[in-house]
């Protein structure tokens, strides 16, 4: 017997019926057709499917839908501007190669998004840390650690903050 | 299909123990990082889902002494709480290694400990401070050592409708505590996890507390490592007395993540490193 659910996602509101035991990934995915946000493992152990509740990032198939109620949730298609243009960060992933086959991407760039909310001058250590929970097939890593700095120092350029530890 | 037909977000614990007494076979879920998998698998099924997680009521931190903890603590919230961090800096340790950034975020310190695995990294550094649990239903209140509230694999005391309210330490000593696991990774689960705490005069131990995580069918208490360190010196003689001890106390199974003979190793290796870190001021 399906529900009423409703809360923001990437600023704007959604309300739909969802099934009592549905998990936030499948309401993001099937329910809203904001197909960014990827399932890989299913158990919270890849991070594919990372997204930001309320400002700390989850996993979206650990997430109960009706958990998100009243609630604010990001993913990745919220992280361009009003034209469409990549974020930092995202512009950092591109430029930098941290993207190959590209299934891990947006799970790595909101937990990296998330690091740089909190923190705009991340050590390698603290980059690494945020990115536990995020597996990359394909890169082997560096070239994601890289876009992250990248990211972090066009953050604070923009912030006109010089140098930093990046 | 699932046969979940109601997820309900009770706003209190009178109002959570009258939604689980009006649905038998409900389960109460906290942060959902271990009982969304296993429903999703088809290994636990319930006709209703408890939310835990919009009572203030279990979120409560007092340093006290005792310490209290209320089990609905999230456990990013609890690696970042410095007022733990200062009572009980080994707690505060374990969190770090509990998953990753994105398990934290959603896990409570109530949820590892009722989950009631053998690998909880929350359990070991609370067992070595003797903590107690409160249980409480709408029949009433209990309280009871940590180490008996897990009797074997995912199985803990507590009844039908009990939740599990707080988590007490009563006050800390100045003895000296170190949560040490060994995983593939940081983040997995542990193949091993040893948790020391030692009160020493000079060179001799007047009190060790020794427990330990994926290395019996329950986090537990190591005794005999205990009788073995309390009141010796805690010299390379004693720590190979000690050592003997953990691999003979455990009792650990060979599963994919590691065989039985390796784990028993394990112990020995991780009691051993934990014992001289202690002697050494801390540092692993």
């Amino acid at each position: 017997m399906r529900v009423e659910l409703s809360f923001t996602v990437n600023g704007e509101p959604a309300e739909l019926r969802v099934e009592p035991d549905a998990r936030l990934v499948d309401v993001l995915r099937d329910g809203l057709g904001l197909l960014g946000t990827k399932e890989g493992c299913g158990n919270g152990e890849c991070g594919a499917c990372t997204v930001i509740v309320n400002g700390r990032a989850v996993c979206s198939c650990l997430t109960p839908a009706l958990e998100v109620e009243g609630v604010d949730v990001l993913t990745v298609e919220g992280l361009a501007g009003p034209g469409a243009e990549l974020s930092d960060l995202q512009q950092a992933f591109v430029e930098r190669g941290g993207i190959q086959c590209g299934f891990c991407t947006p799970g790595m760039v909101m937990s990296a998004h998330s690091l740089l909310q909190r923190n705009d001058s991340p050590s390698e250590g603290e980059i690494r840390n945020a990115l536990t929970g995020n597996l990359c097939r394909c890169t082997g890593y560096a070239q994601i650690i890289e876009s992250v700095q990248d990211a972090a120092s066009r953050l604070r350029a923009k912030a006109g903050k010089g140098g930093g530890r990046g | 299909m699932s046969s979940t037909l109601e997820y309900l977000r009770p706003r209190t614990l009178i109002e959570a123990w009258d939604l689980a007494a009006s649905r038998p076979g409900a389960r109460f879920i906290a942060g959902g990082t271990d009982l969304m998998v296993r429903m999703r698998e088809g290994k636990v099924q319930a006709p209703a889902l408890i939310s835990l997680r919009h009572i203030r009521e279990l979120t409560q931190i007092d340093v006290g002494p005792p310490l209290v903890l209320g089990a609905g603590v999230n456990v990013s919230d609890l690696q970042a709480n410095r007022d733990v961090a200062r009572v009980l800096p080994v707690l505060v340790e374990a969190t770090r290694t509990l998953g990753s950034v994105q398990i934290r975020n959603a896990a409570t310190i109530g949820g590892n400990l009722c989950n009631a695995s053998p690998c909880a990294d929350l359990a070991p550094p609370l067992l070595v401070h003797e903590a107690r649990v409160r249980l409480e239903s709408a029949a009433g209140m209990r309280e009871l050592p940590l180490e008996d509230f897990f009797v074997g694999p995912r199985a803990s005391v507590l009844a039908p409708g009990e939740v599990l309210r707080a988590i007490l330490v009563d006050a800390p000593t100045t003895a000296r505590a170190v949560f040490l696991k060994k995983g593939r990774v940081q983040m997995d689960i542990a193949l091993g996890s040893v948790a020391v705490l030692l009160e020493t005069k000079g060179l001799v131990c007047v009190r060790a507390r020794v427990a330990v995580g994926s290395l019996g069918p329950t986090p537990m208490r190591l005794r005999e490592v205990e009788k073995t360190l309390e009141g010796a010196t805690l010299d390379d003689g004693t720590i190979a007395l000690a050592r003997q001890a953990a691999e003979q106390d455990v009792r650990p199974i060979s599963d994919v993540r590691a065989s039985a003979d390796y784990r028993r190793h394990l112990a020995g290796a991780l009691l051993e490193r934990g014992v001289r870190a202690l002697m050494n001021g801390g540092r692993t």
